[in-house]
């Protein structure tokens, strides 16, 4: 009995082994095969309260006095806008072309500086800059202690 | 299936395929399938050209974001810059608690939710990088902030859904 108990058992131990690996190796094809999803994003799918019907709102009446001078506006910041746009694209085109004036005077000059210049500059990017704030920092503010729980949604496939 | 419905197909005759007309209606376009969620290559870019940039744009403000998006969006368009894709990120959501003054409990001030829009383009040339730059500064509305870095894989990786069963078995299998 000694003799035949350790061969039983090498070789069923290999066996299960040996099945063990391919239902997993079938497990992970079958997850594999899967796409993977993109995580889905809260701000494009609207709550279900804002689609109530009883949440409709009626507008008062407008006077023709308000409405003429409320379209006169509009048509005023439509000018204004487009002054703003306009005076946008010549910037952008000046600078352009005093950039390629620029760069020719300096092929002029030396071909190495030229290639130089032209090549992409690595530290570039990444580029971090904040938005301008309203208002300057209060100078001595002391802030009150708290903290930040990050409260995000996990999905997983 | 007209003709093989009817069990009388007098193929010699010419009223042969008399009540044919499926050929006369519009064609179906074929059903598609679900197409699969791939990353699309990454441009390395040469000497003198940017690949791939990911302009991200994030705020606590979701209409700042959007229409500071739509606009950089539409500046590339006007600058025949290449726009790869225009998407958002998954909005995080924090909860700020603050200490009261008296006492030591944490008191709930507010749910904060924070949004990233992320523009990709391809093509920047070295010369007109710092222009667009200046451009799209100039514009940046106030509590917006910008961050323009080179697309990898990371980035894309951190759209889609973790997978923790695939990773247990992967960690298992090696």
């Amino acid at each position: 009995p000694s003799r035949a108990q350790p061969k039983k058992k090498k070789k069923v131990d290999v066996r299960k082994e040996q099945a063990q690996k391919e239902r997993m190796k079938k497990k992970l094809k079958k997850l594999e095969k899967a796409a993977p999803e993109l995580i889905p994003i809260e701000d494009f799918i609207t709550p279900l309260k804002y689609s109530e019907s009883n949440r409709v709102r009626s507008l008062p009446t407008l006077s023709p006095e308000e409405s003429e001078r409320r379209v006169l506006l509009l048509k005023k910041w439509c000018l204004f806008k487009q002054k703003q746009d306009e005076a946008e694209k010549k910037a952008i085109k000046a600078l352009v072309e005093s950039q390629q004036e620029a760069l020719r005077e300096l092929r002029l000059e030396s071909e190495e500086l030229y290639e130089a210049a032209i090549r992409r500059d690595e530290g570039l990017f990444p580029f971090e800059r904040d938005g301008p704030s309203y208002t300057p920092p209060l100078p001595g503010y002391d802030p009150p202690e708290g903290k930040c729980i990050d409260i995000t949604k996990v999905y997983t496939q | 299936d007209a003709l093989l419905g009817c069990h009388r197909s007098y193929r010699s005759r010419p009223t042969h395929g008399i009540g044919k007309f499926k050929y006369l209606l519009p064609k179906e376009a074929p059903k598609k399938k679900k197409e699969k969620v791939q990353m699309k290559e990454i441009d390395a870019g040469t000497e003198y050209q940017y690949g791939d940039v990911n302009i991200q744009m994030t705020s606590y403000d979701v209409c700042l974001v959007e229409h500071f998006a739509q606009y950089v969006h539409r500046l590339c368009n006007r600058l025949s810059i290449r726009v790869n894709e225009s998407y958002a990120m998954p909005t995080k959501t924090n909860e700020v608690l603050f200490m009261e003054e008296r006492g030591s409990k944490m008191q709930l001030d507010a749910v904060l939710t924070t949004h990233q829009r992320v523009v990709q383009i391809r093509g920047l040339s070295s010369t007109f990088a710092p222009i667009l730059l200046e451009t799209i500064q100039s514009n940046q509305p106030e509590g917006v902030h910008l961050l323009m870095k080179q697309h990898t894989e990371a980035d894309f990786k951190s759209r889609l859904k973790s997978r923790p069963e695939l990773e247990e078995l992967r960690a298992e299998m090696s």
